[in-house]
C-alpha cells in the first residue's frame, strides 16, 4: 500500500504527532524555569466623589479615585513560552452592612498588558531575504557595524503617583468611609501554548516557583465624600462601547 | 473505487462500518466525558473575535474548567448572556459576594476600554457566577480551532469531511 493517499495520510499523521509532542514539551518546560516575582505597592492618595456609571444614566453612585506607586519586578515570569503578562491592581474591601464573615469585595483599579520579547518582535523568516544584498558586490568593510541593541527583559513595572485606570464603585453604590481597604498586585501569565497561570500568593511555593514577595499595600480607609454640593461636575465612569470576544463550542 | 467496494466480503464490509461507528461514538463519548469531568456544557471553545487580543485571537482553542465556583478576580471566564446564543470570553474585573451570598461578577475584555455592562441583558448589571458562567479558561492552544470555524462557516464541508472519513474507513484494509 504505497498509494499517494496513504503517503499523504502518513505525512499528516507524523506532522500532527510531532506538533503535539513539541507543544506538550514546551508547555511542561515552563515548570523548570524558576520564578521569583516581587512587587511593592503603596497608596498615594484616595478620593471619593459622586458620579454616574455612564453619561446618560440618572443613577448616582460614589466612586473611589485611588492613586498609587508601584514598583514591580516580573522579569522571572518571562520564559520562552510566555506570550504576554497581564498585570493588575485590585482594591479589596469588606462589603457594607454585612457580617464580618462575608467575603470581601474586589475591584480592579488599574491593569496593563506586558508583551514578551517574542510577542513584540515576532520571528520573521523573510527578514533574512530582505537583508541579503541583491548585487554581487562585496559590502565595504569600512562601514561601521550596527551595534546590537541590548535585549531588554520585559517585566519591570515602575509607576510613580499613577492615576487609576478605573474609578471603582461598590454594588451598593456607597464607598465613602469604608474601612480596611488594601491594594494588591495580581498577574496572569498567558502562554504561547499550554496552561495559564495566575498570581502565586506570598509564602506559597510550587516547585521552582516562589510566591510574590510583597505585593500588598498597607491597610487604609476611604475618606468621606468630597464636594457634597450638587453643582460639582460628576464623574462619568465608563466611556466607549465594549466589543464581545465571542467563542463557540468545538462540537 | 466501486470495484474495491464490490470486492469486499459482505462480512468484512459490515465490520468496517462497525469500525466507523465505533470511531464516531468514541469521539462523542470523549467529548461528553470531558463535559462531565469539567462540569461545563462545552469544555473546549474556539475564539471567534478579538476583544481579548493580543492574548486570544480568532481560531484559538480554549480549555475550560467549571468546578471552582469561587471565581477569583483576574480569571478569564466564558459566559452566556441571557437571550443570546454566542458565549463571550472576558476577564473578571470586579467581584462582589461569594460564600453564602451569591457571587456577582463584572467582566471586561483586555482590548476594550469599557467594561461589559452594555453587553449584558437589559437591566442586568452583573453576572451571576452559578447561572451565567459556563467555565473559566485554564488552557490555551493556538490556531487549531480554525478547523471548527471553517466547518461552521461552510456547512457543506462537514458533509464532505464525514463522507471522506466514511469512505476511507470502509476502504481501509488491515
Amino acid at each position: 500500500m504505497h498509494s499517494t493517499l496513504v503517503r499523504a495520510q502518513n505525512v499528516f499523521g507524523f506532522f500532527t504527532t510531532v506538533a503535539f509532542c513539541t507543544a506538550l514539551l514546551t508547555a511542561l518546560s515552563v515548570l523548570l524555569t524558576p520564578q521569583t516575582p516581587s512587587a511593592t505597592i503603596e497608596l498615594r492618595n484616595v478620593q471619593v466623589v459622586k458620579g454616574r456609571p455612564h453619561y446618560y444614566s440618572p443613577k448616582k453612585e460614589e466612586y473611589a479615585h485611588i492613586k498609587f506607586d508601584l514598583d514591580a519586578d516580573f522579569t522571572s515570569l518571562f520564559n520562552w513560552n510566555t506570550k504576554q503578562l497581564f498585570v493588575w491592581i485590585t482594591a479589596t474591601y469588606p462589603p457594607a452592612n454585612t457580617s464580618s464573615s462575608a467575603h470581601p469585595s474586589q475591584a480592579i483599579i488599574w491593569d496593563t498588558i506586558v508583551n514578551s520579547h517574542s510577542q513584540s518582535h515576532p520571528f520573521n523568516p523573510f527578514k533574512f531575504f530582505e537583508k541579503a544584498p541583491l548585487s554581487t558586490k562585496k559590502p565595504q568593510k569600512s562601514t561601521p557595524t550596527k551595534k546590537q541593541e541590548p535585549r531588554l527583559r520585559p517585566g519591570i513595572v515602575r509607576l510613580k503617583n499613577s492615576k487609576p485606570k478605573y474609578q471603582i464603585t461598590d454594588i451598593s453604590g456607597l464607598l465613602s468611609d469604608c474601612v480596611n481597604v488594601t491594594l494588591e498586585v495580581g498577574w496572569n501569565v498567558q502562554p504561547w501554548v499550554g496552561a495559564l497561570t495566575w498570581t502565586l500568593p506570598e509564602g506559597m511555593q510550587l516547585g521552582r516557583w516562589k510566591g510574590v514577595k510583597g505585593g500588598k499595600s498597607k491597610v487604609f480607609n476611604m475618606p468621606a465624600l468630597k464636594g457634597k454640593s450638587a453643582n460639582s461636575e460628576p464623574v462619568v465612569a465608563s466611556s466607549g462601547t465594549p466589543k464581545a470576544a465571542e467563542a463557540s463550542a468545538v462540537l | 473505487m466501486f470495484s474495491a467496494l464490490s470486492s469486499l466480503q459482505p462480512r468484512q464490509f459490515l465490520t468496517q462500518i462497525l469500525n466507523f461507528a465505533l470511531v464516531l461514538s468514541t469521539a462523542f463519548m470523549l467529548w461528553k466525558g470531558l463535559s462531565v469531568a469539567t462540569d461545563s456544557p462545552s469544555p473546549i471553545v474556539v475564539v471567534l473575535s478579538g476583544s481579548m487580543e493580543p492574548a486570544f485571537q480568532r481560531g484559538d482553542l480554549l480549555f475550560l474548567w467549571n468546578r471552582g465556583m469561587n471565581t477569583q478576580i483576574g480569571e478569564v471566564v466564558v459566559y452566556n448572556v441571557k437571550g443570546k446564543d454566542i458565549p463571550i470570553v472576558h476577564r473578571v474585573v470586579r467581584r462582589y459576594g461569594g460564600g453564602e451570598q451569591p457571587l456577582k461578577l463584572l467582566t471586561k475584555g483586555d482590548n476594550n476600554l469599557a467594561d461589559d455592562t452594555e453587553l449584558y441583558a437589559r437591566g442586568q448589571d452583573y453576572l451571576e457566577r452559578s447561572q451565567d458562567i459556563i467555565g473559566s479558561v485554564v488552557g490555551y492552544v493556538p490556531f487549531v480551532g480554525y478547523v471548527t470555524i471553517l466547518l461552521s462557516e461552510h456547512p457543506w464541508l462537514k458533509t464532505v469531511m464525514l463522507g471522506i472519513m466514511g469512505v476511507m474507513v470502509v476502504l481501509q484494509r488491515e
